[in-house]
């Protein structure tokens, strides 16, 4: 049986985020992507990430290469993070709502960093360097989420088989 | 690499959060927020050890790893391919990016979960600039160009007193710093610098609604007293609430009576740049702003070179020969009204008048010579010579110390008890004026 999401964590994920998702290269090197957003399936067992076809090709060849896949989710406002893993993901078609939804991820997330003081028009930065066109989507079944949240709690298995720890 | 790491020194201030992806012996990667990337060197970066983590476990594990890090002003990311070569938890480096990091959790409310266990250091391998269709980030302001207008109205002086006030009015001509203070190091009577006990006082300051002159700071402690223990300029972009970092610490000995710093009380930002002339400490140049970020990495990097400028003036100044020539005697002042009760403690060498805390160490025990000359032979008139050679006064070895000693005299005077002034007469000559007869007493 696969891991299923919360609706907290569901809307979380869904929320102002900072994302980021990683792989191991087959050089053996970690790559890390910034991704523009995701959508959490109906059944809370699989989420759709997008990131740039570009920006992204070192994780995409990773994924070729059969890495394990993690995916990084932080909200600026409160540093609630959440990290989910998953031992692979499989591309998927990106649809016209799909890129629409990544604006909306792209749009919240620089509206966060401008109610947050990080500089004057930090929202029309993100929108500029993350733009909705040329994404790849990335369907991940996570495995394991842990609370990454700074602090003592770091590393907490919240959901799935620990296989390992944050 | 293709990008020099320093180009990149804006994506290293703390100013957005990077990322870190490692991976473990099986292969997992994990990423993980990182509160500081420092630029360390050309080759290397140093990232915040906060917490034990995965992170950490799989860099100990397996070495290499990729940091991403933003820059603020235009959200381009450029990737590090880093591989993890050791982990410092004291010296400089490791005390620089604790004082950083109290600015960057207090900035991101994280002041209570922040804390440094040590600094790990990277070599960088590669640079990827993850968005060369972006326009890079608008320029710094010229830092360069502050510098030299800071030099230049800096100008040739040849006055220890005078240069310490235009020093501090320049940083305003130059850089638009508004509040600054200039702290020497306090050689301790019986100690070498950096012994426990050193200290550092406040000579001059300048956009605080007291001086503060006199004021002390102990070495190792709070941004000052770090740059000086450490020899390193300390910068932090945000305003912090740890108190380890206010400029306003303890003074050396906190049972004693105390000056206190003139600092703003929430600075938004601080940096303090240490006054070395060859390997000797002569001081700290500290400077606050209201705004956040207000100092970038090349003002730090043009105050370091001023601080160098300005050690090496004070150091010219006090190796410049004393006048000769007594100046003709004048006519002594006037004393009337009540007598002023002075009294000494010979322990800490502090004086008090009428009951009111007036000075202590080298300074103290110079004016209680002064005073005692004055009460037996009626004397006016002194020089530097005299005092440096005066086995009763503990003086340190270096001779700007007398030097900046009889200005810290001279201006706490001028402050707290104008009745007794010191008045300088020439290059290393000076005389005493008395407004009111004394009444000394020691402890």
């Amino acid at each position: 049986m696969t891991l299923q999401l919360t609706p907290d964590q569901v809307a979380f994920l869904q929320g102002p985020m900072s994302m980021n998702i990683g792989a191991m290269g087959r050089d053996g090197w970690p790559c890390v992507c910034r991704a523009h957003g995701c959508v959490v399936a109906r059944d809370r067992r699989s989420l759709t990430v997008w990131l740039s076809a570009q920006r992204g090709k070192n994780i995409l060849d990773a994924l070729d290469a059969g890495s394990a896949v993690t995916l990084v989710v932080s909200r600026p406002a409160t540093h609630a993070t959440l990290q989910l893993k998953a031992g692979s993901a499989t591309r998927v078609a990106v649809s016209a709502a799909h890129k629409l939804a990544s604006a909306r991820c792209v749009a919240a997330f620089g509206a966060e960093l401008d109610a947050l003081n990080y500089g004057t028009q930090m929202s029309a930065l993100v929108n500029a360097a993350l733009p909705a066109d040329h994404l790849v989507g990335l369907r991940l079944t996570p495995e394991v989420v842990f609370d990454q949240t700074p602090g003592p709690q770091s590393g907490k298995v919240l959901a799935g088989t620990l296989r390992t720890r944050t | 690499m293709n990008i020099p790491l320093e180009s990149l020194r804006p994506c290293l201030d703390g100013a957005m959060p990077a990322v870190v992806a490692t991976s473990a012996p099986d292969g997992t990667p994990n990423v993980a927020y990182v509160s500081q990337v420092h630029f360390v060197d050309a080759r290397h970066v140093a990232l915040s050890f906060q917490f034990f983590s995965k992170t950490r476990e799989n860099v100990l594990a397996h070495p290499y790893a990729e940091v991403q890090v933003i820059e603020p002003g235009s959200f381009r990311h450029f990737r590090l391919r880093v591989q993890y070569l050791r982990t410092e938890t004291a010296g400089p480096l490791f005390e620089y990016m604790r004082a950083q990091l109290a600015g960057i959790a207090a900035k991101t409310g994280m002041d209570k979960v922040f804390v440094l266990r040590g600094a790990d250091v990277y070599r960088v391998l590669d640079i990827e600039n993850v968005d060369p269709q972006l326009p890079p980030a608008p320029p710094l302001p010229d830092a360069l160009l502050a510098l030299r207008r800071a030099f230049d109205h800096l100008g040739a002086c040849d006055d220890l007193a005078l240069l310490a006030d235009r020093a501090l009015a320049a940083l305003t001509h130059g850089f638009g710093i508004r509040h600054a203070l200039l702290a020497m190091l306090d050689a301790k009577l019986d100690a070498t610098p950096g012994a426990p006990g050193s200290a550092l006082y406040t000579l001059a300051s300048q956009g605080y609604p007291v001086s503060g002159v006199g004021a002390e700071v102990a070495l190792g402690e709070g941004l000052i007293g770090v740059a000086a223990q450490e020899k390193i300029p300390v910068r932090i972009n945000h305003r912090t609430p740890d108190y380890t970092y206010h400029a306003a610490l303890r003074v050396a000995d906190p049972v004693l009576p105390r000056i206190p710093l003139p600092v703003l009380a929430n600075p938004h930002s601080q940096i303090a740049v240490p006054l070395v002339h060859g390997d000797r400490l002569l001081g700290v140049l500290y400077a606050e702003s209201e705004q956040d970020a207000f100092f970038s990495h090349t003002d730090e990097d043009a105050l370091v070179v001023y601080g160098r400028h300005l050690a090496a003036l004070i150091d010219r100044i006090a190796a410049l020969p004393d006048d000769e020539a007594a100046p003709g005697a004048l006519p002594a002042a006037t004393q009337s009204g009540a007598p002023l009760a002075v009294r000494y403690f010979a322990h800490d060498h502090s004086v008090f008048i009428d009951n009111d805390y007036l000075i202590k160490g080298v300074a103290g025990s110079i004016l209680w010579a002064l005073l005692n000359e004055h009460a037996a032979h009626g004397r006016h008139e002194f020089s530097n010579r005299e005092l440096r050679r005066d086995p009763r006064l503990p003086l340190p070895d270096f001779a700007d110390n007398l030097e900046t000693r009889l200005i810290l005299l001279q201006r706490r005077l001028a402050e707290r008890c104008p009745d007794i002034a010191l008045e300088k007469t020439g290059r290393g000559r000076f005389r005493l004026n008395l407004a009111r007869p004394l009444a000394l007493g020691a402890a």
